[in-house]
């Protein structure tokens, strides 16, 4: 009665009673106000005598499913990291880059039957990857603290991606500053109508799949999980420390391309210049919130995806303003996060009420 | 002081008794031991005086008062101070001011240095602990330390100090200073509560000893006379055999590991190794002295191939040891045991099975093509688990929730499994009950009996004597002293290993003349 997912409701739910009690304070509806943080995302069936039962609602809903699969991908993309003991946070940077790549590759290459769609995926990867390896690299060689390149390497990227787009690919019928948009060959379709979520959803399954068999399974995997347990002792037992500090951050930013790849060709089509960064923060309390273990990442994805769309949904029919909306999100990621640092003997008394 | 501690009992929430009923009293003016395996309950029981942990039945009976402590602050109030094993000294701050910290002389909302350093001095002198009061505390050695942590509970008005393992960082100069001490103390009127493993100790120190085992008190009495036999029966439970190993003689032997005018500088201060030459012959240990910090953790760096010498040369079997990396001087037979096995000599949240690969995770049949064999890797590891002893629920457990001991034998089977040609141990055997402590010296045996070659740091010198075959005396990063084991006293090594005495010739080489009385200098 003590694991880890009882801790974590548990969290989940004293941050909702602080969130309500300072509803209390600000609204006059609290009541409604929760009901919409809680519910807000979620589709509403109607019924009417014309069309029988149908689902209102589901572009919001599409709209968590989507969000769900892109912070997966980035929750998984800064696990890889943390399990080294690296704090990278260069998800952003990384998602950037191979966006704009699998845009690039999916405008120049011809129509090829679907085939474009998998070298564009190839591209974002490959781009990410690369992405992910510079600072691990900087960090395996020279020391260089990795919160500091990847948060220098993001504005690098961020900044790349807007003189891009700016000065060279982009579309000028569009009247507004954007790439080209990506054919439709190279799209994936939706698959739930009004929505955007397309086959890419299997991504997540798939990608949590592969992260867990990569750290589990591989010697690659194992080395990265000894280096972040104990460095002193992967040096002792002679394990390529290096190798694996700079292949984790490699390897997360290949999940981020995944990310990017999602976001070009799924959701977007085309990626104005004005994108706005900071997503990559969002997959870094994911995997916080999953501590890091890659099975809990799309649980928190949609845990944080459903939040935040019940948050907008009460942003929009109650009086509480969005700054307070923010302010109850932070809330309820930090007692979820500060769980842990609650003292064991506490948590037991408070589960045995 | 009087303290009357009747039927205490502690059961912690994940359901282990750790004191089932202990009653003891202790006397004014006297060292009183408390002895046992790890797991007894000897921390329990200390907490429960210092007010860590609350007692689920039982009493504490101070000067014929009944008393309550809810935190260390009460405890402190009623007279209890308690000296922890590691220390909890600030490094960067004085003697002064480690003394008052927590109940510092204020002179309106600053700290007030000159009384903090008079009330420092006084006290210093009140208990005749002679100490600089403004030396910074991280300059000090290991036994200075410990006297500034004596002094600053005794300031704080303690008249029972409960010491938790007090020697095991100390040179036996430095113990025996610290014997001396309390003697002083308990003169005074004042109680001394001695936590500890060591017999010789009891022996030297304490005036009657209380023996726990599995919560219980098995025995006790008056100290003088006690047999080390009869109290190693009582902590076990039953009678220990001696550990029986021949002493081997392999000068004339070619060396498998040797060690040639090894330096190791350190900018803008005293060399941690200093051109230190020795060898070990397949086939024999070893054993080299020290108190901690004289070199020994640089040595054992520099031959593991986490850190490259200065200059001088290494060689394992005639090849060449510089330049290799840690897992080349591994495959080229080199196997290592740490000092420190929380920090570097196992990855504690990983599985026992995960630890137990970590040096040939990367072969077959571990693993192919860089994907691991989870089923093989679980069922050697079990294997082990079984053959060592391991005490764990399975193979899939957190090797970090396992006893110090236990938790050893993990790292002793991965090492031992590996086939070292030359074993580099450190501190084997710290912080680990006698029963598993004595099972690892016989797997160190062991593989020196099978002609590996066995260097073994120890800070215990009673494990030294029994195992070594060969002794050097690493003293500021130099040896100062090398001996048959067999021919060598402890009081002896102890002078070499302050430094009070030096042989500036010694080699630990296989054709080193031994270090004689005669050649032997004292230090300037």
């Amino acid at each position: 009665m003590n694991g880890p997912m009882t801790r974590a409701l548990l969290a989940v739910g004293l941050a909702l009673a602080v969130a309500f009690a300072l509803m209390c304070a600000i609204s006059a509806e609290p009541v409604q106000a929760l009901r919409q943080l809680l519910t807000g995302a979620l589709p509403e069936p109607h019924w009417s005598a014309d069309t029988g039962w149908t689902l209102r609602r589901l572009t919001r809903f599409g709209a968590v499913i989507e969000k769900t699969i892109t912070l997966t991908l980035l929750g998984l993309a800064v696990m890889f990291g943390f399990r080294a003991r690296q704090f990278s946070i260069g998800a952003d940077g990384q998602f950037f880059l191979s966006a704009l790549a699998a845009v690039a590759v999916s405008v120049w290459l011809p129509p090829l039957g679907g085939l474009e769609l998998l070298l564009a995926g190839a591209a974002a990867v490959a781009v990410g990857f690369v992405w992910g390896l510079l600072p691990g690299l900087l960090k395996a060689e020279f020391d260089a603290n990795e919160i500091v390149t990847t948060l220098m390497l993001n504005v690098v990227a961020v900044q790349a991606f807007r003189y891009i787009v700016t000065h060279g690919f982009n579309d000028p019928a569009a009247g507004f500053l954007v790439t080209p948009t990506v054919p439709a060959g190279a799209t994936l379709a939706a698959i739930v109508p009004r929505t955007q979520i397309s086959a890419f959803v299997l991504a997540v399954p798939l990608a949590t799949l592969a992260a867990a068999w990569l750290l589990r399974r591989t010697t690659l995997g194992y080395e990265i999980r000894v280096v972040g347990d104990a460095p002193a002792f992967a040096r002792q037992a002679g394990l390529p420390v290096k190798r694996a500090v700079a292949l984790s951050m490699a390897l997360g930013g290949a999940f981020a391309g995944l990310a990017g790849l999602h976001a070009s060709n799924a959701l977007l089509h085309r990626l104005p210049a004005d994108l706005q960064p900071g997503i990559g923060f969002e997959g870094l309390v994911v995997a916080l919130l999953a501590r890091n273990q890659p099975a809990a990442v799309p649980v928190a994805a949609l845990l944080y995806a459903f939040l935040e769309a019940g948050a907008q949904a009460m942003e929009r029919s109650t009086d509480v303003s969005r700054e307070m909306v923010l302010v109850i999100q932070a809330l309820i990621v930090l007692f979820v996060v500060a769980e842990r640092l609650w003292p064991a003997g506490w948590v037991r008394r408070k589960a045995a009420i | 002081m009087h303290v009357d501690i009747q039927s205490l009992s502690k059961r912690y929430a994940n359901g282990v008794l750790a004191c089932d009923a202990v009653s003891l009293q202790l006397q004014p003016g006297e060292v009183h031991a408390i002895l046992g395996e790890n797991g007894a309950g000897k921390s329990s029981l200390m907490k429960m005086l210092y007010g860590l942990v609350e007692p689920d039945s039982g009493s504490i009976v101070v000067q014929g008062q009944p008393r309550r402590f809810d935190s260390p602050l009460d405890a402190m109030a009623a007279g209890i101070g308690l000296v922890p094993q590691h220390l909890q000294l600030l490094p960067s701050l004085t003697v002064a001011e480690n003394l008052v910290l927590g109940a510092e002389p204020v002179r309106g909302p600053l700290f007030d240095a000159r009384r903090a350093r008079a009330a420092a001095s006084q006290a210093a002198a009140a208990h005749g602990l002679a100490i600089d009061v403004d030396a910074a505390v991280g300059t000090l050695s290991a036994g200075q330390q410990q006297r500034v942590a004596i002094l600053k509970a005794l300031h704080r008005g303690a008249r029972l100090l409960l010491l938790d393992e007090p020697t095991a960082l100390l040179a036996p100069a430095e113990a025996e200073a610290l014997f001396e001490h309390l003697r002083t103390l308990v003169a005074g009127g004042a109680s001394v509560v001695l936590i500890s493993h060591k017999m010789a100790e009891v022996q030297q120190a304490a005036d009657r000893y209380t023996v726990l085992r599995a919560g219980r008190v098995v025995g006790g009495g008056r100290a003088a006379g006690l047999s080390a036999e009869h109290l190693a029966t009582l902590m076990m439970g039953r009678p220990l055999a001696p550990l029986r190993s021949t002493r081997v003689d392999a000068r004339g032997r070619p060396p498998l590991l040797a060690v040639r005018e090894l330096t190791l500088l350190r900018p803008g201060a005293r060399p941690d190794l200093a051109a230190l030459s020795l060898d070990v012959a397949g086939g024999e240990i070893l054993g080299i002295a020290g108190v901690e910090g004289n070199g020994q953790q640089p040595l054992a760096e520099v031959l593991g191939g986490l850190r490259e010498a200065s200059s001088g040369s290494l060689q394992l079997a005639g090849r060449t040891l510089a330049g290799l990396s840690v897992r080349q001087r591994r495959q080229a037979g080199l196997g290592s045991v740490s000092e420190d096995r929380l920090h570097d000599g196992i990855a504690p949240a990983l599985s026992v099975a995960e630890n137990a690969v970590a040096l040939d995770y990367n072969r077959p049949p571990q693993s192919r093509r860089g994907v691991l064999d989870v089923a093989h890797i679980a069922r050697r590891a079990r294997d082990w688990v079984a053959r060592y002893g391991v005490v764990c629920r399975d193979e899939r457990q957190a090797t970090g929730a396992l006893s110090g001991g236990n938790m050893q034998k993990v790292v002793l089977a991965r090492e031992l499994e590996a086939a070292p040609r030359c074993l580099v141990a450190s501190q084997p055997t710290r912080g680990v009950d006698i029963g598993a402590a004595r099972a690892l010296r016989a797997e160190l045996l062991a593989l020196r009996d099978r002609g590996a070659a066995v260097l073994l740091f120890s800070a215990d010198l009673d494990e030294l004597l029994a195992l070594a075959d060969r002794i050097a005396v690493l003293f500021e990063g130099r040896i100062v002293g090398h001996f048959a084991a067999d021919s060598v006293a402890p009081r002896m090594l102890g002078r070499y290993m302050t430094g009070s005495l030096q042989d500036r010739l010694a080699q630990a080489r296989l054709d080193a003349p031994f270090t004689a009385p005669f050649t032997a200098m004292e230090a300037p």
